[in-house]
């Protein structure tokens, strides 16, 4: 129940003596002060979002959590939590709490006493405490383990107690650092499901840091995406699906990958097209409008095509398909075209059946991606 | 076939009777001195002074009584005194050892690793060397004859500060430390009442260790005490020693090396287990 804001705020790790001479090989800026795991991260965190910090490891997600939790000093910059400045707020006076990826439990307790103890420390009264906790472990339906041990509990029971353990006190904001990674797939689309409830019913603010972009799409309110310690794009899971701000959240977020293609955008007058060898497409008015205001000139491009928006058809580029996979209400084909790699997904159409090796694809004037071949950005949303 | 499997088992059988016979030999290399103690503390000193035998004689309790109640070697007094130092001993070794393991497993600050260097290079001095001037500093202070001047050094024991390391290491996520700071407890509540319990089974190992070596101990308590109410057991057993033996009622000498003996055996009894249980521990991540 509570706004986050984080203002240019910098994570750096001094660089220990030994990696500097090694010159031990990283993605991250190295500056003579460190190693720049968060650079210049800035949000607001609306009261009751569910923000969701997604990229590949070694990001800076887990990193950025952990500021927010306390658990790592900030460099530089700062952190609100409901207007109040945080940056030197021990962990335990930011009302704040976290599911952790291994769950943490206390081995030595119950699950009633792993709830209970932060309402203890707060010396609150036994039958408040008592009351508080049933009503978290109703929600989570892990009333019927309160007296054992997480030794006891299986992987999603343990999942549920560290959750129990979060929402128990009511905090202002709850940090999930990929709470579900460790859970088995069945169970993790479960879990997912009953996150969303969760979140409903405890109405607070979330921030969520995951590695999977199926769960940051399902899950976020807002999506924010990472590479390197800096912030690729902030936004609805829409926009960031629909209107990837360069080519590595292009390539990050859907699966399979979205397929890229050098090739050229031609502008005539406020008509915009896309020339891969001798294949034009027109692009879409919409496209051409934000292209224009933009006063994006011809020039070469990288252009990206998501996997469903290619066409098998009578024209189109000529592509080899390799192997085929069947995925049940579709089939993704392994193609190649001009010798890269192409994933396009037909779907299954029962019995029928079609010769699949040499195939024509196609893509419409709406669905294509146009970055810039030098920096990778969009085009359409500008720099 | 059946002729091979025939001479594998006889293979087997004899092997078996050696293997027990050795581990019965060595059994009894360790008891019989025990055994020995025993029957002789249940006999005269006329008994005695025949020779030795294997049958109890029936004057133990004469002799407890004796022993008990003697006026120039007041047991009862050292043994209170023994259990003052053991048990102060034992309580504060593995308290503060498994702080400062905590400590340093934990928390990261400049000169980390050389406050672990150091710690551990303490351990290569023998107490022999720095006991010079720990008891030149006791005397100068008038500390001698105090219980406490034994107890204190105890909380310095970089021996069970390694072992404690090790097991830290081996079974506390710092996860677990996160979350409770999370949780909103203090770092010393965090260590208290999650960590402590969570080192149980390494404190209560390390209780028992040295709980026996504070109580066997006799070199610094010889140096340190010489009124006769502070002596503990050590001290008393070795003043037999330099006693008039044609004087002395054996059987009362006897009693007084059960009795100093006596804790240990209670303890190593009824402990066994868990001792067993904390020397393995931590050599397979469970």
């Amino acid at each position: 129940m509570a706004e986050v804001r984080l203002k240019d705020v910098v994570k750096i790790y001094p660089q220990l003596e030994k990696d500097k001479k090694n010159k031990k090989k990283t993605n991250l800026e190295v500056t003579e002060k460190g190693v720049v795991a968060v650079q210049q991260f800035n949000i607001d965190i609306k009261d009751k979002e569910f923000i969701v910090l997604v990229g590949p490891s070694g990001c800076g997600k887990s990193t950025t959590l952990r500021m927010i939790a306390g658990l790592e000093e900030i460099t530089e910059g700062e952190l609100y939590i409901d207007g109040e400045l945080m940056n030197a707020v021990a962990p335990k006076d930011r009302d704040i709490a976290m599911v952790f990826q291994s769950y943490a439990l206390y081995p030595h307790m119950t699950v009633y006493e792993n709830m209970a103890y932060s309402l203890k420390i707060k010396h609150l009264p036994k039958d408040e405490i008592r009351r508080k906790v049933e009503e978290a472990a109703d929600i989570l339906d892990i009333r019927k383990y309160l007296d054992r041990k997480p030794k006891a509990l299986s992987g999603g029971q343990r999942q549920r107690v560290a959750i129990g353990r979060a929402i128990v006190r009511n905090p202002k904001v709850l940090l999930m650092d990929e709470p579900l990674s460790n859970l088995d797939a069945k169970l993790r689309n479960q879990m997912r499901a009953e996150l969303l409830k969760l979140q409903n019913r405890i109405q607070t603010t979330i921030v969520y840091v995951t590695h999977d972009q199926v769960e940051a799409m399902t899950l976020g309110d807002r999506i924010v995406v990472m590479k390197d310690g800096y912030i690729q794009q902030i936004g609805t899971p829409q926009e960031v699906f629909n209107h990837p701000a360069n080519t590595f959240v292009a390539g990050f977020i859907g699966t399979p990958q979205m397929n890229f293609f050098e090739g050229e955008l031609v502008r005539e007058g406020d008509t915009y097209s896309v020339r891969y060898k001798d294949y034009v497409v027109k692009l879409s008015d919409n496209k051409a409008k934000r292209l224009a205001e933009n006063n994006v000139e011809s020039q070469s491009v990288t252009f990206g095509v998501r996997p469903d928006q290619l066409v098998v058809g009578e024209e189109g580029l000529n592509a080899e398909v390799e192997v085929s996979e069947m995925m049940g209400t579709s089939s993704h084909l392994h193609a190649k075209l001009d010798g890269k790699d192409v994933v396009v997904i037909v779907p299954n159409k029962g019995d029928e059946t079609t010769d699949m090796t040499n195939i024509k694809l196609s893509y419409a004037g709406n669905m294509v991606h146009v970055f810039s071949k030098e920096d990778g950005h969009n085009l359409e949303i500008g720099k | 076939m059946n002729r091979k499997n025939k001479i594998a088992s006889i293979q087997l059988a004899v092997l078996r009777v050696l293997v027990y016979a050795i581990i019965i030999f060595l059994c009894f290399l360790c008891l019989f001195f025990f055994y020995l103690l025993i029957i002789n503390a249940s006999r005269t000193n006329n008994q005695l002074q025949r020779g030795f035998t294997l049958i109890p004689g029936g004057n133990f309790l004469r002799n407890f009584k004796n022993a008990f109640t003697d006026s120039s070697i007041q047991i009862p007094r050292g043994m209170v005194n023994s259990f003052i130092v053991a048990a102060g001993s034992a309580v504060c070794t593995t308290y503060f050892s498994a702080l400062t393991a905590y400590g340093i497993y934990v928390y990261n600050f400049k000169l980390k690793k050389l406050a672990y260097t150091f710690i551990i290079a303490v351990m290569m001095i023998p107490t022999q060397v720095s006991a010079v001037g720990f008891v030149q500093l006791a005397y100068k202070y008038g500390l001698n004859n105090k219980l406490w001047v034994l107890i204190a050094p105890s909380i310095a024991a970089p021996a069970v500060f390694f072992y404690m390391y090790q097991y830290l290491k081996a079974t506390l996520p710092l996860d677990i430390v996160e979350a409770s700071r999370i949780d909103g407890s203090s770092e010393f509540v965090t260590f208290n009442r999650i960590v402590l319990p969570i080192m149980k089974p390494a404190i209560a190992v390390q209780m028992i260790f040295s709980f026996v070596a504070a109580w066997n101990n006799y070199f610094l308590p010889a140096l340190l005490l010489t009124k006769s109410e502070k002596k503990t057991v050590p001290i008393m057993i070795a003043q037999l020693r330099s006693a008039d033996y044609s004087k002395f009622d054996m059987g009362k000498v006897y009693m007084f090396i059960l009795l100093a003996i006596l804790p240990v055996i209670v303890v190593y009894v009824f402990l066994s287990k868990s001792i067993i249980k904390g020397v393995t521990s931590g050599s397979v991540k469970g």
